[in-house]
This record gives structure tokens, C-alpha cells and sequence, in this order.
């Protein structure tokens, strides 16, 4: 009965450790795989024709002139777009057709001049040409249709007249003209809401395809491309397609979200069937192509990292993950080869240890404002160096929290070495610091290695105690410890908490977080080979 | 015998590890260029006594001691005795073997190192005699860059020998240097302490009675912190003054 039920226990705690393994693999695939996945989205993605325009412009990578076929192939749908947005918005913008009937009245101006058309003509013309004028003007603001119509045909009463024939006063009639055609479609009285509602489909589109060619060219770098991904371009045309509303039926009930078509807003208007040309054709407006971005890695980002790698963030993050080590390696060991030699029951050596463990369990933001208020604030006025955040009061902060970590680790690792290897050495006449450093530091270092790993891990990752102390999320490159750096952790952090930033370039944020889990896997596989070597070594093989 | 000069000498040493008694009131003389057995039941203090020759025992906290043990004339526990001097003319070899995760190599020329001995060349001299003096040269000189830890005990035991040699002491102390091997490399190791004896003063603690007998001139007999009877190996094997020495080495004790 006994040997059963030992039996059983011993099977129940086999199978116990068997699941809790299967599930921190499960736990770590589900955690890790679909993060990696989409980080990967950042570099394995379907490119658009904006994207490629990126590339050569920024970087000069791409085949040029199977660019610009692409690009005269893309522009001939999407002049199209421009055109109909173009003719329709002067249609409706009563204040630029105006404006240009007081052109074209100032021009006739200076043509009379120019004719030497003086006296009497002139001024009977001149009259004329600003009675015509005003009567367009007033057919422009009005939103009358029969109004609008007696004024027209009144207008282009004088169209034959041959005071006016072949002078410029020409392009009054004309326009008149295409205004009497085009309105026939159009609702007046909305004039006001097709002008809110145009500026946003207008918005959109410049998002979606870039700037207008026919505009100069934006002095922001992340003005100058429209959607550069697939996803991107298909989030895009929703918001173009439809509208979002988020209505309330009476006060004091919740907010509804109502979707709508967008082209409901352009019933009737030549706008209208835009919407389904540009969703026909976004193949050929926005030539997709897989792209294969392994610049990633090594590009510079534009500021809101719309475009563009995280190079300055990896580098970022090695530098400061290795400035934090430089401190907290000697720190470490120092401080865990005091522990490991003193007797335990010393009540001093309880307080510290007391203190030690208490500081691994801090939360890391108060290690962030423990660095600014004593790293950034006061030693670096005290040492005469300006009072701003930097690499290396970051580093100090990321060393300070990770501290624990490394001289727990160490302080196992240096108890652990056979008191044998201490006799042998002091035996041969070895002092206490000769011993250390040539027998117990090689034979811990396996140990002291662990611990180099848990803390490179944390402190890559960290992001609460740079947040005030040496990170930022756009900057130029630091060209010292003593300038602030970007880092991945925080990339994606700000990325994160940036207005709406994570909805638009969320391939951005996945890939920065990937990039950094592989940049700590990639760290700790180093340690783990190094580790791996020197333990082999230890054994004797 | 007794025509020579003793080269450690104790006289009413006592040793406490804070309250509680290691060794108390031994006296005796230990002569150089011969081996010195120390035996006794387990517990009796032999590892105590002999681990203050060299002072290795000051690792331990709460120690004290008593009487005078003098080695080479001065006084061991002298505040001004100089430990890195005491520990070169002491060598220890542990009961088990303890080479150093190093090479071969590294390991017997550690003494010198510290010792100061830069050249490689000289080194290499070193390594070589020690490594000849303790029987083991034969079977590693191809290998002087191989861990110490890939050899097998009894080499382990001898590289240990090598390297206490290294520092050149006059004395090798000897806790219990077999009781981790087989008999055969136990064999060459007494060997080894046979051959050794020409140039060492040698004292070596055993629970093994014939190998006192084989190896050891003199033999002295411990029991519960006291040293009971100190003579020639012969006199103490065949004609023990003492009751509890006869018991012990007739193997009635207990
Ligand atoms: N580090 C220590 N702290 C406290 N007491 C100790 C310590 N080392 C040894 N002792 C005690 O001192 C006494 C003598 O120990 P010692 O190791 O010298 O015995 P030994 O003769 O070498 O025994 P063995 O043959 O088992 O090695 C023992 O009672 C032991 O319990
Ligand atoms: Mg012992």
C-alpha cells in the first residue's frame, strides 16, 4: 500500500513538471511568435510605389527607370483623381471663382492700356468688363439656381460683342460657361459642407498618394510619401471610403458610432463615382510589389518614425545596455565578493542584504526618478556638467537598478567555488586578492556570467527609468555619453502613448519590440556561448 | 635521531575553534628530511594540527590558540609572522586532490608567479623539474596545456604534489593524500613520499596504518585533542608504551 501510493505521488509530480514546462513554452510561443511575426511585418511587407520613391530618394536604392515607368504608368489614374477633385472645387469655391473673374477683369485692364484705348472707350469697356464681373461674382455667391441662370444668360448676351472679340475679357465667358454646365449636378445650398467635406477627402487622398505633384514639394520629409504599405494603403481607403460618426440620438443617451459611405456626402457631383475608381485601381495607382526591407535594421528613421529603420535605436540600446554593464560589473563583483566572505549572522551585512533584495523589488519608475533626482539634478552639477539627461546618467540609473541582480548572481557564483581552490591557493602562499582574481573569479565566472545575462535583459528592456534620465524618441545620433540617445525600448514606448501614432505605423512598433527581443536573445546567446566555453573550460574538457 | 635539530617544534600548543577544543597541549619535535606520520580516530584533531603548521586554518573565524608552535625556530602564530613566507616554506597537500581549473602548467607554475618568476623560460624549467620531483612528468609532459581537471585522480593528487613542491618549501604537509585513490596510484604516491624525503620534511596524517608503517620514520598517535604517544614508527607498532596506542594499532579501539 505504501509503495503504491509512492508510486502514485511520484507520478503525479512526474506529470506536474511536465505540464508546468509545456505551458511556459506554451505561454512564451503564444507571447513571443505572433510578436515576432509582426515585427517581421516591419521588413517582409507589400511595398508600394510611394515606398520605392522613398527608398531612391532617401537612400538611392531601387532601379530608377523601372521606377519612373511605374510612376507615368501610376500618374495617368492618378491625374484623373486630381482633375475631378481639381474642376469640382472650383465649381463650389465661390471665392476663387471670384477671384479669378477679378483677374481676368484686371487683365482687360491693362490690355486696354496696352491697346491704347483711351476717353470715352475706355471707360464705357472698362464699365462694361466690371459690370460683367460683378454680375458673375454675385452668380458665384449665390446659391439661387434661377437666379444663377438669369445672370448667365445675361452674361454671355455680350459673349458676340465685338468690343470685346479676341481680348481677354474671353475667359469671363468661359467661365461662365462651365459654371452653367458643371452646376447642374451640384447642390448649392451645400456648398459650405462640400468645401469641409472635399478639404477632408482631400486630406485622405494626399495621405494615401502623396503630396499633389502640382504643389511644391513639403519641406517635412514625412509630408513627402503616401502609403508605403499595403495595410497601410488599405487602412487608408477605408477612412476613405467610409465615414465615421459618432452620433447621440437625445442628450444624456451614449455615443453611437454610425459608418456611412463617404460618397453619400458627393450624392450627385462628379466626386461620386471617384470612390469606386480609386478602389478599382489602387493596384495600378499604388503599383504593390513585395518588399523585402532588411534596411531596416540599418536606417535612420524620420522623425514619428513613419519611414524609415531603427539604426539609432539599436545602436541606442547596445550603447547604453553596454555603459550600464561597464558600471555594474566591477560594482558587482566588488560588492558580492564583501557578501560572500562575510559571515552571514554579521547584523551589518543583514541590513545590506536587506537592503539589496528590498532594491530588486522596487518598481522601475522609481529608479527613473531617483535618476533624475540624483543623477541628472545633482552630481551632474556637481561635477560642472550641464544638468540634462544623457547617456550616461541613464546608464547610471540602469546600472542602479539591476545592481541587485548582478551581486545576487555573483555572490552565489563566488560562494560556490570550492573552499579547496582558496586552501590550494593560499597554500601556496597567495594573498587574499591574488586568490581572487587568478583562482575564485575565473571558477565563478560561469555564475557571474548568469547574472550578466538576467541584467543585460532587464536593462535593454527597461523603459520607466530612462523615461526622464537620457532617452528620447527623435534626436539626432549621440555623439557622447554626455548627449541623450534613443533607444528601442523607448521607440516603441512613445510610439505607443504618441496621438495615434501606434494606429499608423503599427509595423513600426512591432518591429522595434522585435528588434529587441532579438537584440537581447542575440546578447544572451553570446554570454550563454561565452558561458558555455568557460564552464567547459572549468571542467577540463 | 635525536642528534638532529627539530625543524617544528610545539611545545604545550593548544588550538580552539572559539570555545570548543581542536588540539590541546601537544608537544613534540618534528625532524627534517624524514616523514612524520600523525594517525588517530577520527575527530582526534590530527587535520587541526597540522593545518596550523601553516596557519591554512586562519580561514576560519573565532580561532585561538595557545603554547608555542615553531617552525624553523620562529613562532607561527607570532603577530609578525610573515604568512606568504610561512605558507612558501609549508607546502600543503589536501586530502582531496584540489588542482586549479587551469592547465597543467598554469598550475605548477602558480608558486613561482607569485613568487615573482616572469620568464617563460624559466617557468618552463620549473614546471618540469617539480613535475619529474612528483613522478609525473612522464605521463603529461605532451600535454602541459590540458586542463588539470581532465587527469585522473591519483595524477591530480601528484600534480598537487608538483605544485606544493613549486614554491621549493622545506616541509610538505600531508592530510590524508590517499584516501581518495585506489590502491595502485596510492602506491606511487608513497613511492613518491619515499623518494621525497631526501630533499623534504614531510608530515602526513593517515587513518591507514600500514601505509604509516611503510612510509613514516617516526609516528605520532592522537586521541580526542591530545597528542598520547610519539616515537619511532617501529617502537609505536610493535611495542607501544600506551594501552590506547596498542588498541588503536591492533585495531581493538573503540
Ligand atoms: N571549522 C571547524 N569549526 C569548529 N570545529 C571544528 C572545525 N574543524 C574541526 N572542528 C572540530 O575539531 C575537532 C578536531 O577536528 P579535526 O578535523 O582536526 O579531526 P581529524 O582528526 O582530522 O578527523 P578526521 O580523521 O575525521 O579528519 C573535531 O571535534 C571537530 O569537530
Ligand atoms: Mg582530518
Amino acid at each position: 500500500m505504501r509503495f503504491f501510493i509512492r508510486h502514485i505521488t511520484d507520478k503525479i509530480f512526474t506529470i506536474l513538471t511536465v505540464l508546468s514546462v509545456i505551458m511556459l513554452v506554451a505561454i512564451l510561443a503564444v507571447i513571443l511568435v505572433p510578436m515576432l511575426r509582426k515585427g517581421l511585418s516591419a521588413i517582409v511587407f507589400n511595398g508600394t510605389i510611394e515606398f520605392r520613391k522613398m527608398q531612391l530618394d532617401l537612400f538611392s536604392r531601387g532601379d530608377i527607370d523601372e521606377l519612373k515607368n511605374e510612376d507615368i504608368r501610376s500618374r495617368l489614374y492618378r491625374n484623373k483623381i486630381y482633375e475631378t477633385i481639381e474642376s469640382f472645387k472650383q465649381n463650389i469655391d465661390s471665392e476663387t471663382l471670384s477671384d479669378k473673374a477679378g483677374v481676368i477683369y484686371r487683365n482687360f485692364g491693362k490690355e486696354l492700356q496696352r491697346k491704347n484705348i483711351k476717353g470715352a472707350e475706355y471707360q464705357k469697356l472698362r464699365s462694361l468688363s466690371r459690370e460683367l464681373r460683378d454680375k458673375l461674382q454675385a452668380v458665384f455667391k449665390s446659391s439661387d439656381k434661377k437666379f444663377i441662370q438669369e445672370n448667365i444668360s445675361d452674361v454671355l448676351k455680350f459673349k458676340n460683342d465685338i468690343a470685346f472679340k479676341d481680348t481677354s475679357i474671353d475667359g469671363l465667358f468661359v467661365l461662365a460657361e462651365d459654371f452653367a454646365s458643371d452646376i447642374e449636378h451640384i447642390d448649392l445650398s451645400r456648398r459650405q459642407q462640400y468645401a469641409a467635406s472635399l478639404k477632408e477627402l482631400e486630406n485622405i487622398i494626399t495621405k494615401l498618394l502623396g503630396p499633389n505633384p502640382s504643389l511644391p514639394v513639403p519641406a517635412l520629409k514625412m509630408d513627402r510619401y503616401g502609403a508605403t504599405r499595403r495595410d497601410i494603403a488599405e487602412k487608408l481607403l477605408n477612412r476613405l471610403l467610409w465615414l465615421e460618426q459618432w452620433q447621440q440620438d437625445s442628450p444624456g443617451k451614449p455615443m453611437k458610432r454610425v459608418i456611412t459611405p463617404r460618397a453619400e456626402l458627393f450624392a450627385g457631383t462628379e466626386i461620386e463615382p471617384l470612390f469606386n475608381y480609386i478602389r478599382e485601381n489602387l493596384d495600378e495607382i499604388l503599383v504593390f510589389k513585395p518588399a523585402f526591407y532588411w534596411q531596416y535594421f540599418i536606417d535612420d528613421s524620420t522623425p514619428g518614425h513613419y519611414f524609415g529603420g531603427v539604426w539609432p535605436e539599436i545602436l541606442g540600446t547596445v550603447f547604453l545596455t553596454l555603459a550600464a554593464m561597464i558600471f555594474v560589473f566591477p560594482i558587482g563583483i566588488i560588492s558580492a565578493a564583501y557578501l560572500a566572505q562575510c559571515q552571514s549572522d554579521n547584523l551589518i551585512i543583514k541590513i545590506i542584504r536587506m537592503a539589496i533584495n528590498t532594491l530588486a523589488g522596487v518598481p522601475s519608475i522609481v529608479f527613473g526618478l531617483f535618476g533624475l533626482a540624483f543623477f541628472v539634478l545633482y552630481l551632474m552639477p556637481l561635477f560642472g556638467g550641464p544638468s540634462k539627461p544623457c547617456i550616461l546618467t541613464a546608464a547610471l540609473t540602469l546600472a542602479v537598478l539591476t545592481l541587485p541582480v548582478m551581486i545576487r548572481a555573483s555572490e552565489e557564483a563566488i560562494r560556490s567555488v570550492p573552499q579547496s581552490y582558496v586552501e590550494a591557493s593560499l597554500g601556496l602562499g597567495a594573498g587574499k586578492l591574488t586568490t581572487f582574481i587568478s583562482v575564485i573569479l575565473p571558477a565563478a565566472m560561469p555564475g557571474i556570467l548568469t547574472g550578466i545575462i538576467l541584467s543585460v535583459s532587464r536593462v535593454a528592456g527597461e523603459t520607466a527609468p530612462i523615461l526622464f534620465t537620457g532617452a528620447i524618441a527623435f534626436g539626432p545620433t549621440p555623439k557622447s555619453i554626455f548627449d541623450p540617445t534613443r533607444t528601442l525600448s523607448y521607440g516603441s514606448y512613445d510610439i505607443a502613448i504618441g496621438d495615434k501614432l501606434a494606429a499608423l505605423v503599427p509595423h513600426n512598433q512591432y518591429g522595434m519590440v522585435a528588434t529587441l527581443i532579438m537584440l537581447v536573445f542575440c546578447l544572451n546567446i553570446a554570454a550563454i556561448i561565452m558561458r558555455a566555453k568557460i564552464s567547459r573550460k572549468l571542467k577540463g574538457h | 635521531m635525536s642528534d638532529k635539530k627539530a625543524i617544528i617544534k610545539s611545545e604545550n600548543f593548544c588550538f580552539y575553534y572559539g570555545s570548543k577544543i581542536g588540539v590541546k597541549n601537544i608537544s613534540m619535535e618534528i625532524y627534517p628530511k624524514s616523514v612524520t606520520a600523525i594517525i588517530g580516530p577520527s575527530g582526534c584533531g590530527k587535520s587541526t594540527f597540522l593545518r596550523s603548521i601553516n596557519r591554512i586554518n586562519d580561514l576560519i573565524a573565532n580561532i585561538k590558540t595557545k603554547g608555542v608552535l615553531l617552525v624553523k625556530g620562529h613562532n607561527v602564530y607570532d603577530k609578525n609572522t610573515n604568512l606568504v613566507n610561512l605558507r612558501q616554506q609549508v607546502g600543503m597537500v589536501f586530502q582531496k586532490p584540489n588542482p586549479f581549473p587551469k592547465s597543467i602548467f598554469d598550475n605548477v607554475a602558480y608558486g613561482p608567479r607569485l613568487q615573482g618568476v616572469k620568464k617563460r623560460s624559466y617557468l618552463q624549467q620549473i614546471v618540469e623539474e617539480k613535475l619529474k620531483a612528483a613522478a609525473l612528468w612522464g605521463e603529461v609532459k605532451d600535454e602541459l596545456n590540458k586542463s588539470a581537471l581532465a587527469l585522473s585522480g591519483g595524477q591530480q593528487q601528484r600534480l598537487c604534489i608538483a605544485r606544493a613542491l613549486a614554491t621549493n618549501p622545506d616541509i610538505l604537509l600531508m592530510d590524508e593524500p590517499c584516501s581518495a585513490l585506489d590502491p595502485i596510484a596510492t602506491g606511487k604516491i608513497e613511492d613518491l613520499i619515499d623518494k621525497l624525503q631526501t630533499d623534504y620534511t614531510i608530515v602526513i596524517v593517515t587513518h591507514n596504518m600500514q601505509q604509516a608503517a611503510r612510509v613514516s620514520e617516526r609516528t605520532a598517535f592522537f586521541c580526542l585533542g591530545e597528542l598520547i604517544e610519539y616515537d619511532s614508527t617501529v617502537k609505536i607498532f610493535r611495542n607501544p608504551a600506551k594501552k590506547q596506542t596498542e588498541d588503536y594499532v591492533t585495531g581493538r579501539f573503540g
